[in-house]
């Protein structure tokens, strides 16, 4: 077992905590977790209260209406077929593509609306944890809707993920083997006993459980065979193993021999010792830090194992574990694009994010949820930054604290300009709370401000000369009044710096 | 002060670099006491990772200054129908399967024995006449993806398993251009081309030089940026910090984007002063050269345009790489199509007009590129579907013109497309090592391929 972490529980420390463990929040919301002490934090954000309904899905992602939708779909078609039987075949082809046309249309805008869902459910909820781990799953079992095409198997495969946030992770990888989403995107569903699809066999070993090296080409070539005969109705979502199409015979996985199916492969795989590892490594990477010490990973294997594959006691051991709190861990970890916006939407105390800012935030660091560029999911830590994506953080904090997000779409991304035209909600947004960050009485008051802001957005103080700097463009600033304006220009100076992309 | 000096002064500062702890020292006393020029930070990068031993046998290539060769990439978005381009007007076949599109022979610039250029494409026309141009007939890969992005990556990582983060071009940048300026590569795009993927160093990405910038567009616009240059400085942290590190004494195993032993912030601090010195470099270049070439208004010529003006304010650019989109044709190809070809041709013919006057033409190759060619039968509403090989021009300085490859038939398909009959990869090959004179070329393309002789 990891060393717990003894001693004062500081509020830095529950700072630390909720940006990692979560998307950061505002001062009040880490005075609230620091008011509950160490283990009771930890437990609050592992066992939450908000239902997991709290936040409902786009109507359309409900199965029962996509179904509907589906149906009503096949029935235009067919009904398009029979008219174009009279026509020519050049008519016939120009109603078929407006056909597919307007399919594609319906498809763009449904990934929209579900990529708007998740966003502000990382920003609204009160379980950040769960969103967080939902997040780490969506990266682990990396799916995109540029392949997968309808945006209801990506809604269906995100509940799925936040069901087992903290759950077994061998029963989730059984759910993921007969995932719609994931079928269609590594082409298990079109797998048969004829032609064995190799590509879901070797991702579930070598990226998904037990990684390069803990298993051999004839384990991959064998699994596949047990992979087949997968079937996918389209219509709602239902995976059956057809009886045909499946390959019966004798397989030999990790020296043992049977009739497998795919639930046997996946139950073979988590009686491998690699597999524990992999999972606990990686879940301390993206919590704490890269390049863990090697015994302190056997620990957390160990208890990982001990728990059937369960998560919650692993992600209790890890943030109750004086490591996670040492100077490793604290201020050092890259900020992913998503939490980025997350957090300084939060810690510049807005309600929501202004229309059409998250996807134009998410286009432009790299980072477009449901669009991971491969199945081996995102790059992290350094890869999220370059010369072009930190001036475009620089440039998208500056946008929030001035309030200049539409200007900013306007220059830059047309389409979602129209868009938010269209839903009549272009002008104004919302922006900062000033009043709530810095209450004017206290504006003039220059180092009071400015500490007080490097309290809001730093999650450790930033060095001597930095501050001074701060200071002095605060001072430079001090008129007769000090106005959101100015305390917007100062905020974005602040937010412009090396310093703010860490948490 | 230019690229080249970085040579003369080499000795000088390796010797001072020794006697130091870490790179913040060096960069506290040594950089930001004297100039800062921009081409500093990829200069400190590099003579760092020399000072490793896993770097010292390295063969590095420095950054062009005014003389090194350059290559451009253009991209043709969404699969150019290669047999409308190069059209193999001698085979029976092609007018067959297209009864709509096919192009008469009167229509085309000749080119050789039943081949011949749309005529849309004057300018390119007169370059093959001129040896100038190189055509590559059949290009492609095996087991050929006919989705739009997953195609795409292939090409840009020259991976044809989709699974390699790093592109071709950034791992040209990392693997022989070490420790350059971020600038090897620019590329005018709205996001980063996968090909400019890096482990190091990923160039530069902009869509206009105006956006490549910290915009302020508050009050007193001369100050703030004098306080937001001095906090994306290095060398802002206390003594010593808990955050100190970047020493290169510290183990090797760097992770993608950052040195060996780096620490986050400090590779942040880095990624900070690059971002700042490439902007105000580009911005300045833009501003002072212009050209009295005229371009055509369309989004390929303005970046073309770009490009002849980074080149002329001696960039030290290795690569940029440009876009021309709306290859998609699934309908009503014929007019579609040869539009786009044409913005194509008088976009290029500007730019190489333009970089002769600048007498850089010498300089500068040009490669063209598309995710995949069309099916060979045209559809039912006059345009054709995505398909397979396709061809590719190369164009300038380095080129020995003609047609490469082979013309793929017409009669052996696969699922109705042609097969390929030169692999991309060989074409990468001929450009990377005869015209950029990279070494490790099979290790940036993952395997050895051979050139196809054009350059």
């Amino acid at each position: 077992m990891l060393t717990p972490a003894k001693g004062k529980w500081t509020k830095d420390e529950a700072r630390h905590l909720l940006s990692r463990a979560g998307f950061g929040g505002s001062p009040d919301e880490i005075g609230r977790l620091h008011a509950m002490g160490r283990e009771k934090a930890v437990d609050f954000l592992l066992n939450p209260d908000e239902p997991i309904e709290a936040h409902p899905k786009p109507e359309w992602a409900d199965m029962k209406t996509a179904t509907a939708s589906m149906e009503e779909m096949m029935r235009e078609r067919r009904e398009m077929m029979a008219e174009t039987r009279d026509l020519s075949a050049e008519q016939a082809e120009k109603k078929r593509q407006e056909m597919q046309r307007k399919m594609q249309q319906q498809s763009r805008k449904q990934g929209l609306e579900a990529q708007h869902w998740w966003f502000n459910r990382m920003l609204k909820t009160k379980a950040p944890l769960r969103e967080k781990m939902t997040l780490f799953w969506h990266d682990h079992f990396a799916t995109s809707i540029q392949k997968v095409g309808q945006p209801v198997w990506l809604v269906k495969q995100n509940e799925l993920f936040r069901d087992h946030a903290f759950g077994n992770f061998r029963e989730l990888t059984q759910k993921i083997v007969r995932d719609p989403a994931m079928m269609l995107y590594l082409d298990t569903q079109r797998s048969s006993k004829k032609q064995p699809n190799e590509n879901f066999a070797r991702e579930i070993m070598e990226l998904f459980t037990l990684g390069e090296g803990n298993y051999t080409e004839e384990d991959v070539k064998q699994a596949a065979r047990a992979f087949t005969g997968y079937q996918l109705k389209r219509l709602n979502g239902e995976v059956m193993q057809s009886a045909r199409a499946w390959d019966e015979g004798e397989k030999t996985i990790f020296g043992k021999t049977g009739p497998y199916n795919g639930k046997d492969v996946v139950n073979l795989i988590f009686k491998q010792d690699a597999c524990a590892k992999l999972m606990v490594t990686k879940l301390w990477e993206f919590f704490a830090y890269e390049k863990p010490v090697d015994s302190q990973m056997d620990d957390l294997a160990t208890t990982f194992r001990k728990n059937d594959y369960v998560l919650k006691p692993v992600l209790r051991e890890i943030f109750l574990s004086s490591e996670f709190y040492g100077e490793k861990a604290i201020a050092t970890q890259i900020k992913c694009p998503v939490q980025y916006l997350v957090q300084l939407i939060k810690e510049l105390e807005m309600e929501s994010a202004p229309l059409g800012f998250p996807m134009m935030g998410q286009t432009q660091l790299g980072q477009v949820l449901f669009m991971p560029p491969n199945v081996a999911g995102w790059d992290w830590g350094k890869a999220w930054i370059n010369t072009n994506t930190l001036l475009s953080r620089y440039n998208l904090a500056g946008s929030l604290t001035k309030g200049s997000v539409g200007e900013m779409m306007g220059r830059g991304e047309g389409k979602l300009k129209k868009l938010a035209e269209r839903r009549g909600k272009w002008k104004g947004g919302n922006g900062p709370d000033f009043a709530k960050i810095a209450p004017d009485s206290g504006r003039n008051e220059t180092k009071k401000l400015v500490d007080g802001l490097i309290a809001r957005f730093f999650c450790v103080p930033v060095p001597a000369k930095a501050r001074d700097s701060f200071i002095a463009y605060a001072d430079s600033k001090k008129g007769v009044i000090f106005t959101d304006k100015e305390l917007g220009e100062l905020c974005h100076l602040m937010l412009s710096t090396p310093y703010y992309q860490l948490c | 002060m230019p690229s080249h000096v970085e040579h003369a002064l080499l000795p000088v500062v390796l010797k001072k670099i020794k006697t130091m702890k870490t790179r913040r020292d060096f960069i506290r006393s040594a950089v930001l006491g004297a100039s800062a020029t921009w081409t500093l930070p990829g200069f400190i990068d590099r003579t760092f990772a020399e000072l490793g031993d896993e770097a010292r046998d390295r063969s590095t290539q420095f950054t062009t200054g005014k003389d090194g060769t350059i290559l451009v990439v253009l991209q043709l978005a969404g699969g150019n129908d290669g047999l409308n381009t190069l059209v193999p007007f001698g085979n029976d076949e092609y007018y067959k399967a297209r009864p709509k599109l096919a192009k008469k022979e009167s229509d085309l610039i000749r080119l050789g024995d039943g081949i011949g250029l749309n005529n849309s494409m004057p300018f390119l026309g007169s370059l093959f006449k001129e040896g100038r141009l190189g055509i590559v007939q059949g290009v492609g890969y095996p087991n050929p993806n006919r989705s739009h992005f997953v195609s795409t990556s292939i090409w840009e990582t020259a991976d044809t398993t989709n699974r390699a983060n790093t592109g071709w071009l950034g791992r040209y940048f990392d693997n022989a251009c070490e420790g350059v300026d971020p600038t090897v590569g620019i590329s005018f795009n709205k996001s980063t081309p996968e090909s400019f993927g890096a482990m190091r160093n990923p160039g530069v990405s902009l869509s206009s030089p105006e956006l490549y910038r910290w915009i302020h567009s508050g009050g007193n616009q001369a100050q703030a940026e004098e306080f937001f240059s001095e906090l994306n400085q290095p060398g802002n942290d206390d003594e010593d910090g808990p955050t100190d590190g970047g020493s290169i004494d510290m183990p090797a195993g760097g992770k993608v984007g950052g040195l060996a032993g780096e620490s986050n912030l400090d590779f942040l601090e880095r990624v900070a002063l690059d971002a700042q010195v490439s902007s105000k470099k580009i911005l300045e270049v833009a501003a002072k050269h212009k050209t009295n070439v005229h371009y055509d208004g369309t989004s390929v010529a303005r970046n073309l345009n770009l490009v002849s003006r980074m080149i002329a304010g001696g960039m030290p650019t290795r690569v940029y790489y440009v876009s021309h989109g709306g290859f998609d044709t699934h309908n009503g190809q014929i007019n579609s199509h040869d539009r786009l070809l044409g913005q194509l041709d008088s976009a290029l013919k500007s730019f190489f007009a333009d970089l002769k006057q600048q007498g850089n033409d010498k300089r500068v190759t040009l490669m063209t590129f598309s995710e995949f060619g069309r099916r060979v039968s045209e559809n039912a509403s006059a345009g054709t579907d995505h398909g397979k090989a396709s061809c590719m021009f190369v164009a300038g300085g380095g080129v020995k013109g003609g047609l490469y490859g082979k013309y793929p038939s017409l009669t052996e398909l696969s699922q109705g497309d042609l097969n390929h009959t030169v692999d991309f990869r060989s074409v990468y090959a001929d450009l990377l090592g005869g015209w950029l004179k990279a070494p490790n070329i099979g290790k940036i393309l993952g395997g050895e391929y051979k050139g196809i002789g054009m350059t």
